[in-house]
């Protein structure tokens, strides 16, 4: 039988995060962007249903983050790409770029989604967004 | 596929005058195959009747959802259980916490129970469920998470062209309006996609659900909902609320099938299942014994048929 359906913890995880008022995104093990509640279309200035899913290279394309010196950063650079490749969490402060008004600067952290059977299905990130002295 | 419903009560047995006609016990399913092999779904208390009548049984062989109690406190009780002779096999869902057997020992075991699953006479195999499709006999059997509290599956049991979802504690719908979700979104769609009998959650009325948001069960619209979503060639719902009486559970299938006619679908499609129902279950659709009512538990029209039991 072909296979439709998300895993159930993504499914929850989702569900979780349209229930929560700080900006997150589900991403799968691949990288592709599955869901952003609407706290983060505010921070990114568009809505999910807008946006759609993206794989790991559009959404880069599309929010293009820098570091903190401007560089920009590709999935592999973003240490939140650990919580995907290694099940660790992951914490970055990084800059991206919404659609309203230039570069936000942010704090990231990721956790990891492991499902029953041991295997990442995919991870949360959660954002802060950092004030001007640095403080989030 | 044969499916007799010997316990569809949920939570805690709710026995009494008025509550015969669908039963007080809980959650168990028997099924027989065409090769007359046969599987348990739950072992709630109506398990404990079903073991009477399996007296000479060799082997039998029980899926459990989860370990919630209506799910497993007629399993003490089992009359097979306390047969040398017989092997049983039990699946169900695994846990990174403790084996299955362990989970289960803690409600075998004193001061629960008189007796410990090690002095349990029969020999008896506990099993993680597998996260792939896998075979007993000649019937396929797929296990998937589904929501609810705490690790819970749903099963879809195939046995040649003929398949059967059974979901007893189930809310697709926490979260989110099913009517907001892509396929892909909803909790338990490849195991219920275009069966021919889905057994599934409808312990509340849409009136009740938003006190019991997050309990893990289905208000009567999202059990129609995700029944239709899914392609369910038939609906039998399940699970009823202990505080419901046959007189509220007439009025909730009627509402059922009203309500299923408004989606476009035939009413007779939709039941709400009673201990005792018998229900012969084929790709193109069931046909139903009950001979007690002289009435099909899908609609009323159907001629009734021999049964064993009412």
């Amino acid at each position: 039988m072909e296979g439709a359906q998300r895993p159930l913890e993504l499914i929850l995880a989702r569900n979780f995060l349209t229930s929560v008022t700080t900006p997150a995104v589900l991403v799968d093990g691949e990288g592709t962007l599955l869901f952003y509640n609407e706290a983060a279309a505010a921070l990114l200035g568009r809505s999910f249903e807008e946006a759609g899913q993206m794989r790991a290279d559009e959404w880069i394309r599309a929010f293009a983050p820098v570091d903190e010196e401007g560089e920009p950063l590709e999935l592999d650079g973003i240490n939140l790409a650990g919580a995907l490749k290694s099940d660790r969490p992951a914490h970055s402060e990084i800059r991206i770029r919404t659609a309203s008004d230039g570069y936000r600067a942010l704090e990231a952290a990721a956790l990891p989604i492991v499902a029953a059977q041991g295997k990442a299905s995919g991870a949360i990130i959660m954002f802060w967004t950092r004030t001007d002295n640095g403080e989030t | 596929m044969k499916v007799k419903i010997w316990g569809a009560r949920g939570s805690v047995p709710a026995p009494g005058p008025t509550m015969n006609r669908y039963g007080g016990n809980t959650s168990c399913v028997q099924v027989t195959f065409r090769d007359e092999s046969q599987l348990i779904l739950d072992a709630g208390t109506g398990i404990r009747a079903l073991g009477l009548e399996l007296a000479g049984a060799p082997r039998v062989a029980i899926l459990l959802t989860h370990l919630h109690l209506d799910h497993i406190q007629g399993l003490m009780f089992f009359h097979p259980c306390f047969r040398p002779e017989c092997e049983i096999t039990i699946w169900g869902p695994s846990s990174p916490e403790a084996s299955l057997e362990d989970r289960i020992a803690r409600y075998i075991s004193a001061p629960l129970s008189p007796v410990e699953v090690r002095e349990l006479p029969c020999s008896v195999a506990f099993n993680d469920a597998p996260a792939s499709e896998w075979r007993i006999g000649d019937v396929t059997v797929r296990a998937e998470a589904v929501t609810h509290r705490g690790p819970t599956l749903g099963y879809r049991i195939t046995d040649g062209e003929t398949t059967l979802a059974y979901i007893p504690d189930h809310e697709p719908a926490l979260g989110s309006s099913l009517d907001d979700l892509a396929d892909e979104w909803i909790s338990g769609y490849d195991l219920a996609r275009d069966v021919d009998l889905l057994i599934h959650d409808c312990q509340y009325t849409d009136a009740e659900y938003p006190a019991h948001v997050g309990w893990g069960h289905s208000a009567l619209g999202d059990a129609l909902k995700f029944a239709d979503r899914v392609g369910a060639k038939r609906a039998l719902l399940f699970h009823h609320d202990p505080l419901h009486t046959d007189e509220k559970l007439d009025a909730m299938a009627a509402e059922a099938a009203e309500r299923w006619r408004a989606m476009g679908r035939d009413p007779e499609t939709i039941a709400l299942a009673r201990e005792g129902d018998e229900i012969e279950v084929n790709a193109p659709g069931p046909a139903v014994h009950r001979a007690r009512e002289g009435r099909s538990t899908f609609g009323t029209t159907a001629a009734p048929q021999v049964s064993t039991r009412g």
